[in-house]
């Protein structure tokens, strides 16, 4: 497993692996019961430290998102996917609220929403 | 792994390490930053015993492998009698892995010493330190006056000994760099650790904020604009309106601070 890690980013490296990790969970390309590479194998591949793949492990755990199976390893667990879209909702949200204060108007983010949702229409027509 | 307590050394009035206290544990990378005469060099030769501490404790659980900040090896040597010499004299170095290592950075062994570019004569002294069996490995900036590519790969061989269990323990210059391998960091200015912490929790701790000129804030000035102050503060301290930051501010407000 690879993806790219941002180490000058004020987002912490761990954050990155968990975010990651979610998306890949919820687009399905990690499906329920499925093994995540273990922690020094991802780290090897991302070139960061054990403690860091660790701690995202961990909390990935305690969020319910992913399992311990002894001595085997971890396994994916399930996302409430629904949260996990409230939250990018709510960061949607938060960047419509700095788009109106920049004045612009809600015509403009509708048309934009439209040529986006309307693109994938047309496709799948 | 490493238990320094309350260590202080002085230079006749001038105080170079003024109670300092932290620890390192077995597989972890540990990071000494600050500027130009921090006292972060200093800190290491008292762990390692090349200077005497005035006070303080330090307890090392194991064997070390140290790397100096000037790394100078005898001159007239070729490399290889480099290899041979160090065999001799250091328990438990490995001259198998000194040579593939040497292979690696493709450092011709029948050079001398003398003839290689500073950078070359830093990756004949790694090879060689990272070919000693330790518990703990004390490197003072180990990539200086290295290419980004061969810090870079340097830098793995660092991680990678963090993978074996073994402890790290460096000091660096470059920020860009240490936020690849660093697990935690101390943060030194003028003999004082201001900030220690887990990377990733010091990103998480710091914002910014702006604020009128002369207004008081808790926290690290960072920049002044025209009419207002940037500072450096906790996230709770911030209130609604804050900017993120990278390392490289968070680390240029707090060092500044005592300059002031």
């Amino acid at each position: 497993m690879w993806f790219s890690i941002d180490f000058n980013s004020h987002v912490p490296v761990y954050k990155q692996i968990k975010e990651k990790i979610k998306s890949m969970i919820v687009t399905g390309k990690l499906k329920k019961g499925a093994f995540v590479p273990s922690i020094r194998s991802l780290a090897k591949d991302l070139g960061v430290n054990l403690n860091t793949v660790s701690r995202a492990y961990r909390e990935l755990v305690l969020e319910g998102i992913l399992k311990v199976v002894r001595g085997e390893g971890y396994v994916v667990e399930g996302l409430d996917a629904e949260r996990f879209l409230g939250k990018k909702l709510e960061e949607f949200r938060k960047m419509v609220l700095t788009l109106k204060g920049d004045g612009i108007e809600y015509e403009k983010l509708e048309g934009i929403l439209r040529e986006v949702y309307g693109g994938e229409e047309n496709a799948e027509s | 792994m490493l238990k320094v307590k309350g260590l202080k050394k002085s230079y006749g009035n001038k105080v170079a390490v003024n109670d300092i206290s932290f620890e390192v544990d077995r597989g972890e990378i540990f990071a000494l930053l600050g500027p130009n005469g921090a006292g972060k060099t200093t800190t290491l030769k008292c762990i390692v015993g090349l200077r005497k501490k005035d006070s303080g404790k330090v307890e090392i659980d194991g064997k070390y492998a140290y790397l100096p900040e000037k790394k100078e090896l005898y001159r007239y040597f070729t490399v290889k009698k480099m290899v041979e010499i160090t065999d001799y004299y250091t328990e438990e170095f490995n001259k198998d892995k000194a040579y593939k290592l040497l292979s690696d950075f493709q450092i011709d062994l029948k050079e001398k010493i003398a003839n290689l570019s500073h950078g070359m004569v830093t990756q004949v002294y790694l090879a060689l330190l990272l070919s000693q069996n330790a518990d703990i490995y004390i490197l003072d900036e180990p990539t200086w006056g290295l290419d980004p590519v061969m810090r870079n790969r340097i830098i793995e061989k660092i991680r990678g000994l963090s993978y074996e269990g073994k402890a790290v323990l460096y000091t660096s210059h470059i920020l860009a760099e240490v936020e690849k391998v660093a697990d935690r960091v101390a943060i030194m200015s003028e003999g004082h650790i201001l900030e220690m912490d887990y990377l990733d929790v010091i990103k998480e701790k710091y914002v910014a904020v702006t604020v009128r000129k002369g207004e008081k804030v808790n926290g690290y000035k960072w920049k002044e604009t025209e009419n207002e102050e940037v500072y450096i503060v906790k996230r709770e301290d911030a209130g609604s309106e804050y900017e993120h930051v990278g390392f490289d501010v968070i680390f240029e407000a707090i060092v500044r601070r005592d300059r002031k």
